[in-house]
C-alpha cells in the first residue's frame, strides 16, 4: 500500500451524473455521492473530503449555497470544489468562481478532462 | 350664454349697439323737430304781436286826432282820423287771419274790433259833428266816461292778445330747452353705453376665445413633451369649445395609440424575453443527459468493463438518450398544439398496466419510494396510448423533480363512474396557489420552482392537450410546502 486514497464527495440531482463521475474517477479515488445540497452539506460536516464535485442546479440548497457555505466555515474552506454545470454562460462561470470554486467544469464535460482536473487538485493539495 | 358662437356674439354687440344707437339718433331728432316747430310758432307769436301793436297804433291814432280835431278845429285831423279809421279795419283783418285756429285769441280780437266800431261810430263821428256845431261841448265830451268805456276793452282784449303770446313763447322756449337738454342727456348716455357694450364684448369675446385657446396651446405644449393625459377644460364660444373638444378627443385617441403601442412592444419584448429564455433553458436540458450519453459512451470505448456494468451503462445512455428524445419531443408537440393540434392513434389498451410500466420506468433509477394503487383487474381505455403515457411520464417525472429526495409519491387508479382517475401526488415543494392556473400554460414554470430545478415549462401544457383531446380532465390541488396532487379524468370509451 503506498498511501491513503483521497476521498471524494459527488453532488448532484441527477444519478447518472453522479454515477458517471465516480466511474470515471474510478478506483484511484474514494467516492461517496449525495443528491442534493442540503446532504452534501450534512455529509461535510460528519466527514472529510479531499475535493468536492458540486453541481449548481439543483432543488432546495443550490450547489453555489453549499460552496458559500464552505467558503465561511473554517474546516471546509480550503477543500477544492469543482463546480459542475450545464448552464455555462460568462456569467454562470464567474459566479461560482466568486462562490469559491477552483474550478469550473461545462456539461457535457470529456471524462479525461473530468480525470485531468481532479488529479491536478487532489496532489496539489496533497 | 358663454357656449355662445363667436358669430352669435357678433350678432348680439351689433344689435345691442345698433338699438343705442338708434335711441339716441331718434331722440336728437325729437330734439330738432321739437325746436323747429317752436321756431315756426315763435315766428307767428311776432306776427300776432306786430298785427296786435298794428291794431293798437290804429286805435291810439284814432283817439288821437279825434282829441287833436276836437281842441285845435284843424281839419289836418280829420284826415288823419280818417287814415286811421281806414287803417284799423285792415289791421284787424291781418290780425284775425294770423288766428284762425285760436278761437280765444280770435274772440279778444274781435271784441276789441267790436268795441273800437263802437268807439268810431257811436262816439268819435258824433263827437266831430258836435264839434262843427258846438266846440265847446265837444271839447267837454274829449277823455269822457263814455270814451273810456268803450276804448278800456279795446286796450284790455288787445293787452290780453299780447300776454298770451307772450307767455305762450315763454313756454315755448322753456319747452325747447328741456328737449335739447333731454337730447344731450341721451346722447351723453349712449355715447357711454357704447363704449361700455363694446369693452364688454371685448371682454366677453376674450373669455370666449382667450383664455380657452390659451388652455389648449398650453395643453398642446405638453402634449408635445408627451404627455397625452392632459385634458382641457370643455368651455368657451361655440367655435373655439369645438377646437377644445377636437383636441382632447385627439389626445384621447393619441394615449389610447401609444397604450396599444406599449401593450404591443411589450407583448413583442415579452416573447422575445421567453424566446431568450427558452433557447437558455433548452440548451441547458439537452445539456445534462447529454453529458451522461457522452460520458458512458466515452467510458465504454476506452476501457474495459465487466459485462454486466457494461450492459448497465448502456441502459443509462439508452435512458438519457430517450430523455434526450423527450425534450425535442416536447419542442415537436408544441410545434403541433401551435398548428393543426393533435391527431390520436386511438386502440383500447389496458391503463393499469400502462401506470406500472411507466412507474417502473421512472422509479427505477430514483431514490424517491413509489406507493403505487392499482386494481387487480385491467381497465381499458380507447385512446392513443403513446400519449397517454407520455402524460403519466410526465406527472411521475415533475412529482420526482419536485420533491425531495426519498420522498414518497402516491399513484392511485381507479374506475369512476363511466371513467377511470389516475392520481399522482407527491409531498414536494407544492405549487402557490397564484400559480396553480398558470403551470399549465406553455413555457411556465413556477418562479421558485424555476430557480432551482431544470425543465421547459412544457411538460404540463402539453398533458393537458392530450387529455382534453381524449375527452378528459386533468386538475391539480397543491399547498405549498405539503405537496401537489394531478388528477387526469378520461372517459373509458373516449370521446368520439
Amino acid at each position: 500500500m503506498t498511501m491513503k486514497r483521497p476521498r471524494i464527495l459527488v453532488v448532484d440531482d441527477e444519478q447518472p451524473l453522479r454515477e458517471l463521475v465516480v466511474v470515471t474517477l474510478g478506483e484511484a479515488f474514494v467516492c461517496d455521492e449525495v443528491g442534493d445540497g442540503e446532504a452534501a452539506l450534512e455529509r461535510l460536516s460528519s466527514e472529510s473530503y479531499d475535493l468536492v464535485m458540486l453541481d449548481v442546479m439543483m432543488p432546495g440548497t443550490s450547489g453555489t449555497d453549499v460552496l458559500r457555505k464552505m467558503r465561511e466555515d473554517d474546516e471546509l474552506r480550503e477543500v477544492p470544489v469543482v463546480v459542475m454545470s450545464a448552464w455555462q454562460s460568462p456569467q454562470d462561470v464567474a459566479r461560482a468562481l466568486e462562490a469559491g470554486a477552483d474550478r469550473f467544469l461545462a456539461k457535457p464535460f470529456r471524462i479525461d478532462e473530468l480525470g485531468s482536473m481532479v488529479r491536478g487538485l487532489v496532489g496539489r493539495s496533497e | 350664454m358663454s357656449r355662445l358662437s363667436l358669430v352669435a356674439r357678433v350678432v348680439v354687440l351689433a344689435t345691442a349697439v345698433a338699438i343705442v344707437v338708434g335711441i339716441v339718433v331718434a331722440s336728437s331728432l325729437i330734439a330738432i323737430l321739437s325746436l323747429r316747430h317752436a321756431e315756426e310758432r315763435e315766428s307767428q307769436t311776432q306776427e300776432v304781436t306786430t298785427a296786435t301793436l298794428r291794431v293798437e297804433n290804429a286805435a291810439v291814432n284814432l283817439e288821437s286826432a279825434l282829441h287833436g280835431y276836437t281842441l285845435t278845429g284843424n281839419q289836418r285831423f280829420i284826415g288823419l282820423f280818417n287814415q286811421a279809421k281806414d287803417a284799423a279795419p285792415r289791421s284787424f283783418n291781418q290780425l284775425e287771419r294770423l288766428l284762425p285756429d285760436d278761437p280765444a285769441q280770435l274772440q279778444q280780437a274781435r271784441r276789441a274790433r267790436t268795441f273800437l266800431n263802437q268807439y268810431v261810430t257811436d262816439y268819435a263821428e258824433p263827437v266831430i259833428v258836435i264839434r262843427g256845431i258846438d266846440p265847446q261841448s265837444a271839447r267837454s265830451q274829449v277823455a269822457g266816461t263814455e270814451e273810456r268805456r268803450l276804448m278800456a276793452p279795446v286796450r284790455t282784449s288787445l293787452a290780453n292778445i299780447l300776454n298770451v303770446e307772450q307767455q305762450r313763447s315763454t313756454d315755448r322756449r322753456a319747452h325747447a330747452e328741456s328737449v335739447a337738454r333731454n337730447a344731450i342727456i341721451v346722447g351723453s348716455v349712449g355715447i357711454v353705453l357704447c363704449v361700455a357694450l363694446v369693452l364688454l364684448f371685448g371682454a366677453w369675446v376674450a373669455r370666449g376665445v382667450a383664455a380657452p385657446v390659451r388652455r389648449t396651446s398650453a395643453a398642446a405644449s405638453r402634449v408635445a413633451a408627451g404627455d397625452f393625459d392632459v385634458r382641457v377644460e370643455e368651455s368657451g364660444a361655440g367655435e373655439v369649445g369645438g377646437l377644445v373638444a377636437a383636441f382632447n378627443s385627439m389626445t384621447r385617441s393619441l394615449a389610447h395609440g401609444r397604450e396599444e403601442l406599449l401593450a404591443q412592444n411589450a407583448l413583442l419584448r415579452e416573447s422575445e424575453e421567453h424566446k431568450r429564455d427558452l433557447i437558455t433553458m433548452v440548451s441547458h436540458e439537452i445539456r445534462t443527459p447529454l453529458a451522461s450519453v457522452i460520458g458512458f459512451t466515452s467510458l465504454l470505448l476506452e476501457r474495459e468493463f465487466p459485462r454486466e456494468e457494461e450492459r448497465r451503462y448502456l441502459e443509462i445512455i439508452d435512458q438519457q438518450a430517450r430523455r434526450l428524445g423527450g425534450i425535442a419531443g416536447d419542442f415537436l408537440d408544441v410545434q403541433l398544439l401551435e398548428g393543426r393540434g393533435l391527431t390520436l392513434d386511438r386502440a383500447p389498451f389496458d391503463l393499469v398496466e400502462l401506470t406500472r410500466e411507466q412507474a417502473d420506468l421512472f422509479f427505477a433509477h430514483s431514490s424517491h419510494s413509489l406507493d403505487l394503487d392499482l386494481p387487480d383487474a385491467p381497465l381499458v381505455v380507447n385512446g392513443d396510448r403513446d400519449r397517454i403515457a407520455q402524460v403519466i411520464g410526465n406527472l411521475l417525472s415533475n412529482a420526482i423533480k419536485y420533491s425531495p429526495a426519498s420522498a414518497e409519491v402516491h399513484v392511485s387508479l381507479h374506475a369512476e363512474n363511466g371513467g377511470v382517475e389516475l392520481a399522482v401526488a407527491d409531498e414536494g415543494i407544492g405549487i402557490p396557489e397564484d400559480d396553480q392556473v398558470r403551470v399549465f400554460e406553455k413555457f411556465y414554470r413556477v418562479p421558485d420552482a424555476a430557480a432551482g430545478i431544470g425543465g421547459t415549462g412544457l411538460g404540463l401544457s402539453v398533458a393537458r392537450e392530450i387529455v382534453t383531446s381524449h375527452g378528459g380532465k386533468i386538475d391539480l390541488e397543491s399547498q405549498k410546502s405539503r405537496g401537489s396532487t394531478f388528477r387526469v379524468r378520461l372517459p373509458v370509451g373516449g370521446a368520439a
